[in-house]
């Protein structure tokens, strides 16, 4: 009994250590989870500094996230940044300045849940804070 | 078993005991008591004209065998008129303090040379070597050679370099005025007042504002002269002064040149090379200390980084450094 149970132990482990966890084209894990949504928000100058007034709006229904900027911003050359829910990716990826100057067509990014079966876009849609507010 | 060879173990044990615990008698290692010397550079980061590079040289020779004689630094490109090597001896210490000890009259150069002559009977010296680089070095490469003489006859050098000199310029501590001199010239690297600035208008590529807007982060603002007016502020430009200098703001880059803190951080040719801000905007506004800003002259001959010191917003005042190339 106690060889039979040594042996089983031993394919267990064999079995548990060979187990191929499933991963993305950009190595990521993929899970079980299917939440897709932005957590937060933010949007840096070429200072690395926030260039917002105040605090992005998300909204994960309408999927949009609006931001105020301060008057002068340099819209050309901006980092957004995203905060994600777990497991979620971006798409496409950050890897630059971002040039948001054209108001009229806001930049789309989409979120793709853990499971990669959810892909939500969102807008972020600019403002620029006024002169005279 | 263990009674049939108890007698040779406990035996062979003891030999080991013995055998482990002979010494080997301590000897005092013997100095080495031949001329010899060393040196290093002492000075960080891009080797800008007008500043130093600094080297402490040191020699050493046995107690009991005589003593130095002279010391020289010579350099491929003679130094400024402010170039000299120590007359004083450095060691550090206990708290972490250089301590000099004069050991020879001033050092007096003649040409690319700089000598003293010892005067204290000394076997061992550290002397610092502060080269001023001078302006005929700019973009070239300069190296050193180190050398030292005893009474034994004995002499020794020492080969340091080369090392680049940097193309850009440097000036610091300019102070830019909101109600007077607020016109800046990155070719001059000088700030003038409007009726100075008239007289060259076509070199006129910031002018400094300060504004306090209810709601707005202005503040501190060094505009393009042909910025859009509400980048202005009001401000009334004089005709002929229109240059468009591309500007892009930073933060954190303590440039220790510029700075003057504690970070390690140089801005250098290699940055003015590669810096591409041709999308950059002609104005930066709410600037405070330790922001700096990269600029782009409109006609590209010379590209710029300008260091915020201090601002004084009662005085409308702000304190700058800068760095630039020629491209």
């Amino acid at each position: 009994m106690k060889k039979y149970s040594i042996l089983i132990l031993l394919i267990a482990t064999c079995l548990q250590s060979c187990y191929d966890y499933p991963i993305d084209e950009d190595g990521l894990l993929i899970t079980d989870r299917a939440e897709c949504y932005v957590s937060n928000f933010e949007l840096l100058g070429t200072d690395y500094q926030t260039v917002r007034t105040k605090n992005a709006v998300i909204d994960t229904v309408a999927q949009t996230i609006d931001v105020e900027v301060r008057w002068g911003t340099d819209l050309k050359k901006l980092w957004p940044q995203f905060s994600l829910v777990t497991d979620a990716k971006l798409e496409p990826k950050i890897t630059s300045w971002t040039d948001f100057s054209n108001l009229s067509s806001p930049k789309r990014w989409v979120v793709i849940s853990g499971n990669r079966k959810v892909r939500k876009e969102y807008t972020v849609n600019i403002t620029v804070q006024q002169l005279n507010p | 078993m263990y009674i049939k060879y108890r007698t040779p173990i406990i035996i062979l044990s003891l030999i080991l005991i013995f055998i482990s615990c002979e010494s080997d008698e301590y000897k005092v290692p013997e100095a080495n008591t031949a001329f010899r010397n060393d040196c290093i550079k002492r000075t960080l980061g891009p080797n800008v004209v007008g500043l130093d590079i600094e080297f402490a040289y040191a020699m050493a020779l046995g107690y009991d065998r005589g003593k130095i004689l002279s010391a020289e630094a010579t350099a491929s490109i003679p130094g400024e008129a402010d170039t000299y090597l120590e007359h004083h001896s450095f060691h550090t210490n206990n708290s972490g303090n250089d301590i000099g000890v004069v050991i020879a009259e001033p050092s007096v150069t003649s040409g690319n040379t700089t000598r003293i002559t010892f005067t204290k009977d000394t076997c061992a010296a550290t002397l610092r070597y502060f080269y001023k680089i001078p302006e005929s070095a700019r973009g070239k490469s300069v190296s050193f050679t180190f050398s030292s003489t005893a009474s034994t006859g004995e002499s020794v050098s020492y080969e340091m370099g080369p090392y680049q000199i940097a193309k850009m310029d440097m000036k610091r501590e300019i102070v830019l005025s909101n109600d007077n001199k607020c016109y800046f010239s990155i070719a001059d690297m000088e700030i003038y007042n409007e009726t100075e600035a008239l007289s060259r208008a076509d070199k006129i590529d910031l002018v400094y504002l300060y504004k306090s807007i209810p709601g707005i982060t202005f503040n501190h603002a060094l505009v393009s002269p042909n910025a859009n007016a509400e980048f202005l502020q009001g401000k009334i430009i004089p005709s002929g002064i229109n240059s468009s200098t591309l500007i892009q703001k930073t933060y954190g880059l303590r440039d220790r040149h510029l700075a003057r803190l504690q970070f390690g951080e140089y801005v250098d040719d290699k940055d003015f090379e590669t810096l591409n801000i041709s999308d950059a905007p002609n104005y930066s506004i709410d600037l405070r200390a330790e922001y700096g800003i990269w600029v782009q002259t409109a006609d590209n001959k010379y590209r710029a980084y300008i260091y915020v010191n201090s601002v004084n917003n009662n005085a409308r005042t702000m304190t700058i450094s800068i760095k630039r190339y020629l491209m």
